[in-house]
């Protein structure tokens, strides 16, 4: 444990060196399959999958308690018709990047330290990107009618409308939702082989032996395995690109001031890059002592994790300022009141909020003692994880709650069935990420056995 | 059924008087004792009478049959129109009832009629739900229970025994015998009424109203020595000065007075009048001015005493504000061009002294006209009720019989006062505090139910017909009348052709008149009274002695509720007052600066005290109000209007007898919403968009066009037009507009718009299509006000469409943006990237909650689920309606929207914009014609003609 206060932390071991391929695979199969000493199931797993379990209940009731009574029961009104709704949604969306970015971007980008942590960003991406995926549909005033939006034949003889950004919105989402569960799953899949041949109980034999698809390490397998991973890897890492940027284009399609903006979709893949890395590290932190992964998650990943979030921070700090920019620059006065309202009205202390959390405190990674310090580097990452829902508040509900007229100008109060649903969502994805940590190896143990190599 | 006030003996007697509450009729059945054998007797019965239940029962006067076969005129899908007129405080203004099937859907205003030259007003727009009205009366009243007609009918000939009988002291018949109605200008009442106290010479009539204009009336009789009346016709005058004024928004005539004046706005079509408005609190009249002026009610007395003085006496201007002299000069400058006009808050000596200054400026017979009063009996003063109060407390009163007024609402004494009369019946269309205070409360026909007449403001008599069988049973006021002479019940329209006889004698004159629902000649004839010596005399009112300390109160009736008549109707409670844009409240109105003083803001509750009397209400911060001057308004607070409107806003009326100093204090730490639509004082200089644009007459003179932004150039790419040989369009004329709201509640009753409710509002989902945005300019101590109506622009590249992810919303050819309810989604995206905020969507089942009966909808027009987006149509059934007349005809397609069709200054026009004829394509030529927002490239249908102020130079802004 010596390299935790190390100096030279950039250089320091990706694994331990003590690791080997052998022992590698003993612990985390060990963990999966509950077996062993340290097998697992430890007190932590079941009070957080009771709480996660507590606010999915508040989730599910308030999504019940919506269907019947409608829409009307949330704050939004006519001239803020949007409120937690769409911005739940692109707050999970953009957390749902982080798993990408690592796990797709820096394998194309071959960078070495992406192994360690790929199937925990994955797995967190899947289950934020569930989460996002929910509330386009909650935020319907007919949900049952959702699958409109899909160009299907009918017997309406209508098609969605293409120009809109909901559509766009519609297909980037399906696409990344079902692109980052296949490319996690067939990432998972040697695993699960491995898991099958380790397997004692025969539950876990036929539970990990359909999964695995009859994955066996045939050289002819990996031979097809290894380019169709690195294909899929070119796909995705364009798509959480795109995905984001028309989420921008949400926004930046509409002609209210404060969202009509051509810097939007950079500016949400900067966003969505700055809340992927938090989640990341969010989970990381704690998880390295919880489940005993220290020999493959160190302090070097925690440093280049802490670099990426700075990185990803001065991104989002330039687009706030270009936001500043263009519009006092710009012509349009209603651009100016709506920034002014945004600056020094009702929800001023969010935008000072947003500024704090995600380009002020994080500038603390600069230095490298604060980046190895994971306690602080924590507290950052939930900063920017609550900074960077703030500032979707600040995007979605200041713009509108200051359009042209004044005479709309409105007011956004969210309702106790908007927080419970914010609840939900949490309590969603804190399940569904447990449930995984508990049933599926949060290592890629073929990857990482491939880069241990022959260590005896 | 044990006498009531017996204390229930069993749990079926409980039952049963509940049941009896429901269903007056049974009350004989359940009085019987039950055995098992008149039970089933009774179910059998009920069993049979199933069918017999669906039957129509007919009316006493008409032998109305069912319609098994269609009635001749009758196509599904077309209205029937018929004229009826609508009637509040006694003058009629006529209109049109649209019915669908049969049912009464909508109400245009009858062309015909000079009160209404096709508009309404918002109330007669009302009118619609009124008569639906869930919570009207559906049976007589005994004390407040139930009974039933023979005994009703019983009590009433005991009354008329009891009147009869000769008394010992040798007294007339019907001594102690009081009849209380409101203004009367019907013929046909007022000949049931001579009838009545011609058979009951003791009798007395009393004529009240809540809301009188007996200041007016009493003035004319000091000028004039004889009941007249005044004919304004404000489109002959050249300069105008309202005086705390109701000329434009609820004087007799204000209809037309509306359509005159703003026909002489729009210095496009016309030369500019020019209109002053001195005014405590501002008007719908005084916001309309080129110069308004804030005088205290003192200073108002000292601004009429100087005004006569300068133009009475001729005296040299010493003292006074500084504009008077410029006005007054102006005023002589258009000698016999210039009207001076008087609210009905001042005193009679005010009001004569205004006649004289009229007079003298020489407009007699140009401007305004003396005729002969509509009034019925206008000699009797008619702020009796007082009088009758006395009376009643003095136990001179036998019997009285009140005839749709509701007195003991409005004045507090009234119902302690009715306990000391023997027998008391109140006539009203609904169980209200007079009726539950009186003996007997007797089921009024409504307004669309029964025959009658009535005068409009120039004398003209409307007809009033029935447009449907009474919803819930009920008397008419004649018959009402009749059934207390003893005489045999009359068909009221026997007794309306008999008033009739001479001017109608043909039945086909009859059906004439009818269908035109006025009767041609009838209007006042004109009188050439000279004014009197002594006016001139009484002309000048003394400046008052004294400022009394404290703020002055002012109460005055609530626009759309009035003097709380239309309490239960929640299209009024919901229409946003012009102004405050307030709902569902009456907050106290204070002027701004008494706002920072007390350090009040909107909503803040008060404590308002005057003498002994005392409430608490949240006040509201009117910009514009003179200092030290707060502005209550009546017609709230009522106890029994419904379950609508009852227990909604403060009740004033208490006020307006009491006596002593105005307090006002704030009540600690107490604060309540009140629900505005308006959100944001709205000072123009903070609005970023040039939205409501304005000029002078000077300015526009120097260059016409000058509020039209310099041409941008033409974006091709993505400019489409519709190409289809008809395109949509309207021009609103911001000139003309005064912002009275009767285009909202047209829109609200022909397009299903649902009410929202208090709550709802408070969250911001009114749902109006159609808002009246308000603008002000200046300080908010005295700023210059703008209104301008907003409705979907209907634009050519509609951001709305774009970005609707399944096209529930797209343009047709002929340039309308169609809202597809049934495709709609609701992501509301649309309402998000609409510029003008004019979408509108349905949080919850709004429709589905509303008290009204289906039935009261209108066919034509989908009815919106619970989460879908909705919008102005540009009322596309009647651009159907139309398409299909001219396809049939052959002629061309003339559609009038429902806020054209209401709108009193004609400030909205509609048509073919490629129709180089048409009055929409000729206003949208104006030089002042623009759009709004157009940096937002949307190319709206819908343009605005920017307001132009006729300043005068004399007087320094």
């Amino acid at each position: 444990m010596t390299a935790e206060t190390g100096a030279k932390v950039e250089d320091g071991p990706l694994i331990f060196p003590t690791e080997t391929p052998h022992s590698l695979t003993e612990h985390i199969c060990a963990t999966t399959l509950h077996e062993g000493e340290d097998g697992w199931t430890p007190l932590w797993w079941w009070l957080g999958l009771g709480f996660a379990l507590s606010l999915l209940g508040m989730g599910v009731i308030s999504v019940a308690w919506l269907f019947y009574a409608g829409l009307g029961i949330w704050g939004i009104d006519w001239p803020v018709a949007w409120g937690f709704d769409i911005l739940n949604y692109v707050w999970w969306i953009a957390i749902a990047s982080g798993g990408t970015f690592i796990s797709a971007l820096f394998f194309v980008l071959r960078a070495p330290w992406r192994t360690s942590l790929n199937r925990l960003a994955e797995s967190l991406t899947l289950c934020a990107a569930l989460c996002a995926a929910i509330f386009p549909i909650l935020h319907l005033g007919r949900p049952r009618f959702f699958y409109w939006l899909f160009p299907y034949p009918n017997t309406m003889g209508l098609w969605a409308q293409f120009r809109s950004p909901l559509v766009w919105d519609f297909f980037a989402i399906l696409a990344y939702v079902l692109c980052s569960i296949v490319f996690w799953y067939f990432g998972v899949l040697p695993d699960l082989a491995i898991l099958r041949d380790r397997a004692q109980r025969r539950w876990q034999q036929v539970f990990y032996g359909v999964l695995a698809l009859g994955f066996r390490g045939s050289g002819r397998q990996w031979r097809h395995y290894q380019p169709v991973y690195g294909v899929m890897a070119a796909l995705m890492a364009p798509l959480v690109v795109s995905v984001h940027s028309i989420v921008g284009m949400d926004f930046a399609g509409g002609a209210t001031p404060g969202w009509h903006s051509t810097q939007f979709p950079p500016f949400f893949v900067f966003g969505a890059a700055l809340s992927g890395f938090a989640i990341v590290l969010l989970a990381v932190i704690p998880l390295r002592p919880a489940m005993g992964l220290q020999p493959y998650i160190t302090p070097r990943h925690i440093n280049i994790l802490g670099c990426l979030l700075l990185t990803s921070s001065l991104c989002v700090a330039y687009a706030y300022v270009m936001d500043v920019f263009s519009t006092y620059y710009g012509p349009d006065p209603a651009d100016r009141v709506m920034f002014a309202f945004r600056l020094h009205g009702l929800y001023a202390p969010i935008y000072w909020g947003t500024i704090m959390l995600n380009i002020v405190f994080p500038q603390l990674l600069w230095w490298r003692a604060i980046r190895l310090k994971q306690p602080v580097v924590w507290l950052i990452c939930l900063g920017v994880l609550i900074g960077m829902w703030l500032e979707r508040f600040q995007i979605i509900v200041t713009s509108l709650a200051r359009t042209q007229l004044p005479s709309a100008w409105g007011q956004y109060t969210p309702t106790v069935w908007e927080w419970s649903l914010l609840c939900g969502s949490i309590g969603l994805f804190l399940t569904t990420f447990l449930l995984l940590l508990r049933f599926m190896p949060m290592l890629a143990i073929a990857e990482m056995r491939s880069m241990l190599g022959n260590r005896p | 059924m044990p006498p009531v006030g017996e204390a229930p003996r069993t749990a079926i007697e409980l039952s049963d008087r509940a049941l009896v509450r429901h269903f007056p009729q049974l009350e004989t059945v359940l009085s019987h004792t039950l055995d098992r054998r008149r039970m089933l007797k009774l179910l059998g019965l009920a069993l049979a009478s199933g069918g017999v239940a669906g039957c129509d029962p007919g009316t006493p006067d008409r032998g109305f049959v069912s319609a098994v076969r269609a009635a001749e005129g009758v196509v599904p899908g077309l209205p029937n129109i018929y004229a009826t007129a609508h009637v509040r405080d006694g003058y009629a203004e006529g209109i049109l009832v649209a019915h669908q099937m049969g049912r009464p859907i909508k109400i245009e205003g009858n062309p015909e009629h000079p009160s209404s030259l096709g508009a309404t007003d918002v109330m007669a727009q009302a009118l619609v739900y009124d008569f639906y009205d869930p919570d009207r009366a559906t049976g007589p009243l005994h004390k407040g229970m139930p009974t039933s007609w023979p005994d009703l009918a019983a009590a009433m000939q005991k009354m008329r025994a009891t009147a009869m009988t000769p008394r010992a002291d040798g007294t007339h018949a019907g001594e102690g015998l009081r009849i209380l109605t409101g203004t009367i200008t019907s013929p046909t009442l007022g000949r049931a009424i001579e009838q009545v106290l011609a058979a009951f010479p003791g009798a007395v009539w009393h004529g009240w109203d809540a809301i009188g204009r007996e200041n007016v009336t009493r003035g004319l009789g000091l000028a004039y020595g004889i009941p007249v009346s005044v004919i304004a016709d404000p489109g002959q005058a050249d300069v105008l000065l309202a005086l705390d004024s109701d000329l434009l928004d609820s004087a007799p005539g204000h209809l037309s007075h509306a359509r005159a004046f703003a026909a002489r706005r729009n210095p496009v079509n016309s030369t500019m009048n020019r209109l002053y408005a001195v005014e405590p609190t501002p008007s719908l009249t005084g916001v309309a001015a080129d110069h308004r002026f804030i005088a205290t009610p003192g200073m108002m007395n000292e601004v009429i005493g100087r005004l006569s003085a300068r133009l009475l006496q001729n005296e040299a201007p010493s003292g006074g504000p500084d504009w008077l002299a410029p006005v007054a000069a102006d005023l002589r400058a258009h000698h016999g061009r210039a009207f001076v006009h008087l609210g009905p808050d001042y005193p009679p000596e005010a009001q004569a002294a205004v006649l004289a200054m009229n007079e003298a400026l020489g407009g007699r017979g140009k401007v305004f006209s003396i005729a002969e009063s509509p009034l019925y009996q206008p000699a009797v003063p008619t702020s009796t009720l007082k009088a009758l109060m006395d009376d009643m407390e003095r136990g001179a009163v036998q019997a009285v019989l009140i005839l749709d007024v509701n007195p003991a609402s409005q004045s507090p004494r009234f119902a302690a006062a009715l306990k000391h009369v023997s027998t008391s019946i109140a006539l009203s269309d609904r169980p209200h505090e007079t009726a539950l205070a009186a003996q007997w409360h007797v089921p009024l026909a409504h307004a669309m139910e029964e025959w009658g007449d009535a005068r409009g403001h120039d004398g003209t008599v409307a007809l009033i017909q029935p447009q449907a069988m009474p919803l819930y049973g009920g008397m008419n006021a004649l018959s009402a009348l009749h059934a207390c002479l003893g005489q045999s019940l009359r068909p009221a329209m026997d007794l309306l052709r008999e008033t009739w006889r001479d001017q109608l004698p043909s039945p086909r004159d009859w059906h004439d008149a009818l269908a035109t629902g006025v009767i041609t000649g009838t209007a006042s004839r004109l009188v050439d009274v000279p004014l009197r010596q002594v006016a001139m005399r009484v002309a000048s009112p003394a400046p008052s002695p004294r400022t009394p300390p404290g703020p002055v109160l002012l109460l005055r009736p609530d626009p759309y509720l009035w003097d709380g008549r239309g309490a239960n109707n929640p299209w009024l409670q919901e229409l946003p007052r012009p102004l405050s844009k307030v709902v569902w409240d009456n907050p106290l109105l204070i002027p701004p600066d008494m706002a920072q003083a007390m350090n009040l803001r909107n909503g803040d509750r008060v404590i308002l005290t005057c003498g002994t009397t005392r409430t608490q209400l949240p006040v509201w911060i009117q910009p514009g109000q003179a200092t030290g001057c707060v502005v209550g308004l009546l017609g709230w607070g009522r106890r029994h209007a419904g379950e609508t409107g009852s227990n909604v806003g403060c009740d004033l009326y208490p006020f307006r007898e009491a006596e002593g100093f105005v307090r006002i204090e704030a009540a600690r730490g107490d604060s309540i919403s009140v629900p505005s639509t308006e959100h944001h004082a709205t000072l123009i200089d903070a609005t970023p968009s040039d939205v409501a644009r304005r000029g002078t007459l000077a300015q526009f003179h120097d260059r016409p066009d000058f509020l039209v932004e310099a041409p941008t150039p033409q974006d091709t790419l993505y400019r489409r037009e519709p190409d289809a040989p008809v395109a949509w369009g309207m021009s609103i004329d911001l000139n003309a507009c005064i912002g009275c709201n009767a285009c909202v509640t047209a829109c609200q009753v022909e397009n299903n718009i649902p009410v929202v409710g208090r709550d709802e509002v408070l969250r911001q989902r009114e749902m109006h299509w159609l808002r009246i945005d308000r603008f002000y300019e200046g300080t908010e101590h005295a700023p210059d006000t703008f209104f301008q109506p907003m409705l979907c622009m209907h634009c050519e590249q509609a951001p709305c469409e774009t970005v609707c992810p399944v096209g529930a919303t797209t343009h047709d050819s002929e340039g309308l943006n169609v809202m597809v309810y049934n495709r709609c989604i609701g992501t509301k995206f649309c309402s998000n990237n609409c510029p003008y905020k004019v979408r509108r969507f349905n949080y919850f089942a709004f429709a589905a909650t509303e008290s009204r009966p289906a039935i009261s909808r209108n066919p034509d027009v989908s009815v919106r689920a619970r989460g879908v987006m909705e919008k102005c149509t540009f009322c596309v059934q009647r651009i159907a309606q139309a398409r299909i007349a001219a396809d049939r005809d052959g002629t061309g397609e003339h559609v009038v929207t429902a806020c054209q069709a209401a709108c009193p200054t004609r400030a909205i026009s509609f048509g073919d914009i490629n129709d180089p004829n048409a009055e929409v394509t000729r206003r949208k030529a104006s030089p002042l014609t623009y759009a709004a927002l157009p940096e937002q490239g949307t190319h709206p249908r819908v343009t605005y003609e920017g307001r132009i102020l006729n300043r005068n130079p004399a007087i320094p802004s």
